[in-house]
């Protein structure tokens, strides 16, 4: 939601202009022009959220006079970025391969388990405990115990980060699929269709504005997975990899943020694209969201 | 009834009752207690009459639709539809259902919808389904041929119900099975919608069985009123209504109108004081 106002927000007059050019005109044209600048700043306000906040952080770091090397200004970590272009791509297309494949493989593995849990309440009572266990125990605790069995190398990170990204498919996927109108389903069974029909025509699409929801989450998650994995599975190449060889390194804290600053850029990315997907699948629940 | 059954070989088509209910009773375990939903219910329907269901909430009316349209299973007793058990009636495409909320599909646009269930409807069925030019007649009949590209949500609920109604008929069942299809409606659109259905049904003609707790409306739709008491759930009484067809507005204010509708609620007064 936001993601995509920060897309539309790009593109507006700067607001103090327009004040400036409404104080001469008459009275109507003024309250016209004072809501249209409501509308605009509202459409605005991420920008100026985000900017904000990078310019109290180059000129909090400037005015209190903090050591470069212990917290860089914004400016020379968006400049190193563009000097090491090809490096950060290279490192980035590893991290977004490991997060992509964990996300899938969650995603594809979830729906099986939820679409048995969702025809048997002795199954999803059984496993419901598990998937709670495997979200409330910290992912970080046991990567290294994963990194052990699977071996060093791209099979961990992408244990690591299907791991954390099944649950909220998983839980999401159920309660979609339960989430159908129950007079739906009954008129279903009036026509006795199967109940191979009744997934695929009712449950799955019943289940998308939940399996959206759990793809916003999962991609800040497959992030996280695919890092940690990159931290403890001995790769060489990823942002991760890039953020622990710089951390044991002195003079490199700039790769160290840069490296920060494109995660958070690729994150941000993925989940403008789920929102603008979900617009897209989900027109028909605009009921439903606004 | 046998004696009947056994005199009416030549004219069987026409007598013989389309749905037929045999001592059917219903038992519901709730809150550690059993309730007595239904208690031996004995009815018949005959091929094309229109009949309502008609009894205060709680009296089993809207069980006995589903027991008869093999969504429920009776605890005792038969019911039996065109020689078939209620299962494989449903199992042969016998039923049409229209829910007491509309239920559409949120995700399909009217027109898609009024076809979802003739597109379940694939595979083996005993009658055809209705083709896109009758179904969208239908469409016309009720007045929804600008909005089939709409979705359900930017559709007023009286809209809704006229859709879920086009798509019961669109089936082409034999039976149709109304849960108080007009309960949610305002009154205005309710006044309405009788017609509309009454309009649709001498189109199409097939036997619909009605559930609703609107004396007045029973007696607008209906050939004949069940009228059923609760605890246990129970046929009360059934009535004849001997107005002529096709009913209209006018004939609301006719006596014969009122004399029928004085008769039903004495019947439910009767019914529910003691």
């Amino acid at each position: 939601m936001s993601a995509l106002g920060l897309g539309i927000g790009i593109g507006r007059v700067d607001p103090l202009e327009s004040v400036a050019s409404g104080a001469d005109d008459d009275k109507g044209r003024i309250t016209g022009n004072s809501s249209g600048l409501r509308k605009g700043l509202l459409a605005a306000a991420p920008v100026i959220g985000l900017v904000g906040f990078l310019l109290v952080w180059q000129y909090g770091v400037q005015i209190f006079d903090i050591k470069r090397y212990i917290l860089p200004r914004p400016s020379e970590i968006l400049t190193t970025i563009n000097g090491g272009k090809l490096f950060f791509w290279e490192m980035a297309r590893t991290t977004m391969w490991e997060a992509f494949a964990g996300f899938a493989v969650a995603f594809v593995l979830a729906m099986i388990v939820a679409t048995l849990m969702a025809h048997s309440r002795f199954i999803e009572r059984a496993v419901l405990p598990l998937a709670v266990l495997v979200q409330v125990t910290p992912i970080i605790a046991y990567t290294p115990a994963i990194v052990v069995w699977q071996g060093f190398g791209f099979k961990s990170i992408l244990v690591v980060t299907a791991l954390v990204c099944f649950v909220p498919f998983l839980i999401n996927g159920v309660t979609g699929m339960r989430s159908v109108d129950a007079n739906l389903i009954e008129l279903a069974r009036s026509v006795d269709a199967s109940r191979r029909e009744v997934f695929f025509r009712l449950r799955l699409p019943s289940a998308l504005p939940n399996l959206f929801s759990a793809a916003r989450i999962a991609v800040g998650l497959a992030l996280i997975g695919a890092v940690l994995g990159e931290f403890f599975a001995g790769s060489s190449s990823g942002l991760g990899y890039t953020i622990s060889v710089a951390q044991n390194r002195l003079q490199s804290h700039l790769l160290m943020w840069g490296a920060i600053y494109v995660l958070a850029f690729i994150g941000a990315t993925a989940t403008l694209l789920i929102t603008v997907a979900e617009r897209f699948a989900l027109h028909w629940h605009s009921s439903q969201r606004d | 009834m046998a004696e009947g059954q056994a005199s009416a070989t030549v004219e069987r088509d026409q007598d013989q009752a389309l749905v037929s209910v045999r001592n059917v009773t219903k038992t519901f375990r709730q809150r550690g207690g059993l309730v007595q939903a239904l208690q031996r219910v004995d009815l018949d329907i005959k091929r094309g009459e229109f009949v309502s269901l008609l009894g205060p909430s709680g009296c089993g009316k809207s069980t006995l639709l589903r027991i008869i349209g093999g969504l429920h299973d009776a605890s005792s007793g038969t019911v039996t539809i065109n020689g078939l058990d209620a299962h494989r009636a449903r199992a042969a495409k016998q039923y049409g259902l229209v829910p007491q909320a509309p239920a559409l599909v949120p995700w399909k646009t009217l027109g898609q919808n009024v076809r979802f269930l003739t597109g379940l409807h694939r595979g083996a069925s005993a009658h055809p389904v209705m083709s896109d030019a009758e179904i969208d007649s239908l469409l016309d009949t009720v007045g929804l041929t600008a909005f089939t590209k709409a979705y359900p949500h930017e559709l007023s609920g009286g809209m809704q119900q006229r859709a879920s109604l086009v798509r019961a008929f669109a089936l082409g069942a034999p039976i149709l099975l109304m849960d108080e299809p007009f309960a949610a409606l305002d009154e205005i659109t309710r006044a309405d919608m009788r017609y509309l259905l009454l309009d649709l049904w001498s189109r199409i003609n097939t036997t619909v069985v009605f559930v609703t707790h609107s004396v007045t409306e029973a007696v607008i739709l209906s050939d004949r009123v069940i009228m059923m008491a609760a605890r246990p759930g129970r046929i009360a009484s059934d009535r004849v209504i001997a107005l002529d067809r096709p009913r209209t507005v006018e004939m609301e204010d006719s006596p014969e109108f009122h004399e029928t509708v004085r008769m039903l609620r004495a019947d439910l007064r009767q019914f529910h004081a003691g």
